[in-house]
């Protein structure tokens, strides 16, 4: 089945993808909230995050400790070959949508902000 | 630094995830902290974090971490099979390993699960009642609340009337049968009278209900006046013969039927019972059933009504239209009744209801025999709860490795279950063995005995399985949660640190209760039967030593006694209405001078009567004996000189009363006795003579051996073709206490299997203390302490129990047994001291056999033996 993921899934995929080297829980916090301007609580998030591992979209690793986090290590988020493949069925979904009903969504001299 | 996030906050962030690995999260919420710090103030910042850490604990990313955290990171998550199978194994090693304890513990849950069986049993073939009927859930039979002044009753019958006012205003009703159990007559045969018991029904019985017809069409058997369908047992029984279509059948009473249609015998697991089915409309063309409209719906003993509702029915509709039914007609009258509809399945095991129309079980009884049930399943589980726990030592070694190797709390708890549900499978195979012997005689004890099978089918054994199942679970819960508990670290390390845990308290008072329980099994025991001696020896007041009675059946007393008084060894005949110090009517006395009534009991008698029971006369004199042509004279007792504000007995002869319309004389007083069964006080009562009231001939008899049957002969002489019957009445009288055998022998027989498991339970523990403390002993004998001395050391924890465990159970048995008995028989004993003495003897003499003989056992044995290994 083709878009098998959420919204919310969606946006975290792509900002971890967006991330790259230094995608973990804060940066991915930070990033989301500033890039669509919503506030979103961290058990969400992390609840999302899970989610996207069980699937298979995403792996994880633990980082070294550092010293500002009280010692605690980060863990950091990578896209996997199977979270690629999905993004990349979502955006063609998106398309092939897009292209059939480009005549209807014409809006009078505006851009599609967010979504 | 001073700008930490709230401690608090944080504690419990990591109390809540306990192991699970949430570094990252903590320390992703540090750093968000930190950012805030810098852009908001510090108390806003502190509460975002108090905000994070709420919205992780209720996420599902804690959730899933912390269910991952449970195993063990080198575990097996799943239940395995190679791991069940592994359990299996070490559960045989260890039975077979330790086959003492596991023989006491198979024998105390064989024993202890016996009487549940019995339960399950009867539960589940009552349980199919009825269910061969296709409309099953479709019939609804109506049932009534019938009030009369101040006194409430449920009756399983409705007034007939109701049906055919159903049937006229009604129109949502598919059929309605109308049953009348009152045929309870005689067929006349050549030779003796065969009891024939059955219902009048409406054709339509055989339609609702499933009852197959071997002969005969289902739809015209029963349509006309007269016809009866019989089953095949009494067909056979009758004629010899199942093929008597056509035959008739007469009664004693002059009824004639004619047989229209044989019935293949019903299944007994009904609750309808009946030899034979004659036709309703049969009751509508005789003519003494015909009553005042008020009195069709007031006295409708033995009246059903059944109903078939179409399917997808409208119940309430129906109960609706009964209640209004049901307030038209009552106006103003004395008896009301109140009618519910009680569907089929609910008939079975219902509410306990009067004038029933076959077997009857009643579900506060099945509640009662329940708890007995569970009273004697109870120490068979704590038994093994016991014996589990004790031994845990020997097992804390495996538990220890087997934690440390990976396997998790709820491998453990399911090893310790597996382990204790095996246990009791092997009990269940003693339990059927011992459910296969007292099966019949419980049968015995049952009224409804007929109605009953106990045979295993596939549906009581797939119940006693999972009944087995249940009881290993709830028996083995608290060790395999115990086990589970374990500290590999401590259980590994030392045993000592185990001891102090080993559960003493729990054991301590699950020996209690056990023993308090077979306390209170042995003072019942004793006071019942105390009671029934006490009940067979009770001076009723009046003699009842070779007094024959034989009962008249409609024979005339006149001739009778004329009869009998020829013969040389029967010194006088008396004429009664009953035995004496069983039963009694009852009546209404007006007193002549004023306008009040009370109620008082009586019983028919002649002169004689009273001469030989030898009842004592206070004041006045007997009846004449002269003949009379009406009745005229009454002979009361002291109670009812009380109810009558008389004070003295002498005051009362020659005072007049209204009773039944007849003004009677008060023409003797006599001292009080007890004139009916003991379980009544005795109350207002007087003696009546009206011939026409006498059922009993009542012969004084000089010797009782070759009399009965000269007396039979002179019976014979009378030529009314009816039986001789005679019963002594001392044995008649005794005869009624005879209840309180069986009660003894249920009481003696659960007694014995409480005490007996508790017996075995002990025996576990005393086993297994005195194994461990032999080397205990064998230190002291070396010491140079005495046998006996060992024996008191060893026993006086257990001797201390016993005595608890009386200190517990006598209150509560006291109370229960007074309770009882009161409720039972006005007249009953009292729990003595000497009750109580004895009771805690036989306790204590059973209780300390079992524990001096393994005490004694170890007391003797060698120090040097034990000693010189290790």
């Amino acid at each position: 089945m083709k878009g098998y993921i959420g919204e919310f899934e969606e946006l975290v995929l792509l900002t971890i993808a967006s991330l790259g080297e230094d995608a973990y829980g804060v940066t991915v916090k930070e990033d989301i909230e500033k890039r669509c301007d919503r506030n979103i609580s961290i058990g969400a998030l992390h609840s999302t995050i899970t989610r996207l591992e069980e699937k298979g979209y995403i792996k994880s690793w633990l980082g070294e400790p550092t010293q500002e986090r009280g010692g605690r290590r980060k863990r950091y988020f990578e896209l996997s070959h199977q979270g690629k493949v999905e993004l990349h069925n979502m955006k063609d979904l998106r398309d092939e949508l897009w292209k059939l009903s480009k005549a209807r969504l014409a809006l009078a001299g505006k851009l599609i902000v967010g979504s | 630094m001073k700008n930490q996030p709230p401690r608090l906050a944080s504690r419990l962030f990591e109390w809540y995830c306990e192991n699970a690995a949430i570094e990252d999260l903590h320390g992703d919420m540090e750093e968000l902290f930190y950012l805030n710090l810098e852009k908001m103030s510090e108390r806003k910042a502190k509460l975002k974090y108090w905000q994070q850490v709420l919205s992780l604990l209720f996420s599902d990313a804690i959730k899933k971490r912390k269910k991952k955290s449970v195993y063990h990171p080198y575990s097996n998550t799943s239940i395995n099979l190679a791991m069940i199978r592994n359990y299996l194994k070490v559960a045989f090693r260890n039975i077979y390993r330790y086959r003492y304890f596991s023989i006491v513990n198979v024998v105390g849950l064989a024993i202890g699960m016996s009487i549940s069986l019995l339960l399950i049993g009867m539960y589940s073939y009552i349980s199919s009642y009825d269910d061969f009927h296709t409309n099953k859930e479709n019939i609804y039979r109506i049932i009534s609340t019938r009030t009369e002044g101040l006194e409430e009753n449920d009756y399983a019958s409705a007034p007939t009337a109701l049906a055919d006012k159903l049937k006229a205003e009604y129109v949502g009703i598919k059929e309605i049968v109308r049953i009348n159990k009152s045929l309870n007559s005689e067929v006349v045969l050549d030779k003796i009278n065969i009891h024939l018991q059955g219902y009048y029904v409406d054709p339509t019985f055989l339609t609702v209900f499933n009852f197959q017809l071997a002969q005969g069409n289902a739809s015209t058997v029963l349509s006309k006046p007269n016809s009866m369908v019989i089953i095949e047992k009494t067909a056979q029984k009758i004629f010899n013969s199942t093929d008597v279509i056509g035959k008739t059948i007469e009664l004693t009473d002059g009824a004639i039927f004619e047989i229209t249609g044989v019935l293949m015998n019903p299944p007994i697991n009904s609750h309808f019972e009946f030899e034979a089915l004659v036709s309703f409309s049969t009751l509508a063309s005789s003519e003494t059933t015909l009553k005042s409209i008020t009195e069709q719906w007031t006295q409708y003993n033995n009246q059903y009504i059944y109903v078939l509702l179409p399917k997808n029915n409208d119940s309430e509709k129906l109960q609706a239209s009964l209640d209004q039914i049901s307030k038209a007609s009552y106006p103003k009258q004395n008896v009301t009744a109140t009618f519910h509809l009680q569907p089929l399945s609910d008939v079975k095991l219902g509410p306990d209801l009067r004038n029933s129309i076959g077997p009857n079980w009643d579900l506060s009884s099945f509640i009662i025999f329940g708890t007995i049930a569970l009273l004697i399943l109870l120490p068979a589980c704590f038994n093994y709860t016991n014996i589990s726990i004790a031994r845990s030592l020997k097992r804390s070694k495996e538990i220890g490795l087997r934690k440390t190797l990976g396997g998790v709390k709820n491998q453990i708890f399911l090893q310790f279950i597996t382990e204790t549900i095996l246990i009791t499978l092997i009990s269940l195979v003693g339990a059927i063995i011992i459910f296969f012997f007292i099966r019949a005689q419980f049968q015995t004890m049952l009224v409804e005995s007929s109605a009953l099978d106990l045979s295993l089918t596939g549906k009581t054994i797939t119940l006693f399985l999972l009944f087995a199942l249940f009881t290993g679970f709830f028996a083995g819960v608290f060790p395999a949660l115990y086990f589970a508990g374990l500290n590999p670290i401590q259980a590994l390390k030392s045993q000592s640190a185990t001891r102090v845990l080993s559960g003493l308290r729990v054991r301590k008072v699950l020996t209690v209760f056990q023993f308090a329980l077979s306390f209170g099994f042995i003072i019942s025991l004793i006071v019942f039967s105390r009671q029934y001696k006490y009940s067979l020896n009770f001076d009723l007041g009046f003699q009842k030593e070779n007094i024959l009675d034989v009962e008249l059946q409609g024979a005339d007393p006149s001739t009778v006694k004329a009869e009998f008084s020829k013969i040389a060894s029967v010194q006088s005949v008396s004429m009664s209405s009953g035995i004496l110090g069983l039963s009694s009517s009852s009546t209404w006395v007006h007193s002549t001078d004023s306008n009040d009534s009370t109620e008082v009991n009586q019983f028919f008698a002649d002169g004689q009567f009273i001469e030989n029971t030898k009842l004592k006369f206070l004041s006045g004199k007997n009846f004449p004996d002269a003949e009379w042509k009406r009745e005229q004279y009454v002979v009361v007792n002291e109670e009812f000189l009380k109810t009558q504000k008389i004070t003295a007995p002498i005051d009362a002869i020659g005072k007049t009363f209204l009773i039944d319309g007849n003004e009677l004389e008060v023409i003797g007083v006599l001292k009080n006795f007890n004139y009916t069964s003991l379980r009544s006080p005795i109350q207002s009562f007087l003696f009546r003579m009206d011939p026409s009231r006498f059922t009993y001939a009542n012969l004084k008899v000089v010797a009782a051996n070759g009399t009965i049957a000269e007396i039979e002969g002179a019976w014979n002489k009378l030529k009314n073709g009816k039986k001789f019957f005679a019963r002594f009445f001392d044995d008649e009288v005794n005869e009624a206490y005879s209840f309180y055998k069986v009660l003894l022998k249920i009481v003696g027989f659960l007694g014995l299997l409480a005490l007996s498991i508790s017996l075995l339970g002990l025996l576990g523990m005393v086993v297994y203390t005195s194994e461990t403390k032999t080397k205990e002993v064998s230190i002291r004998k070396v010491m140079g302490a005495s046998t006996s001395s060992i024996i008191v050391l060893l026993s006086k924890d257990y001797f201390k129990l016993m005595l608890w465990a009386a200190a517990f159970a006598l209150p509560v048995t006291t109370l229960l047994l007074d309770e009882f008995l009161s409720n039972m028989q006005y007249y009953h004993v009292t729990i003595n001291f000497w009750d109580v003495l004895l009771s805690l003897i036989i306790l204590l003499i059973m209780g300390l056999a079992t524990v001096g003989s393994q005490t004694y056992k170890t007391a003797l044995t060698n120090p040097a033996e034990t000693l010189k290994c290790e």
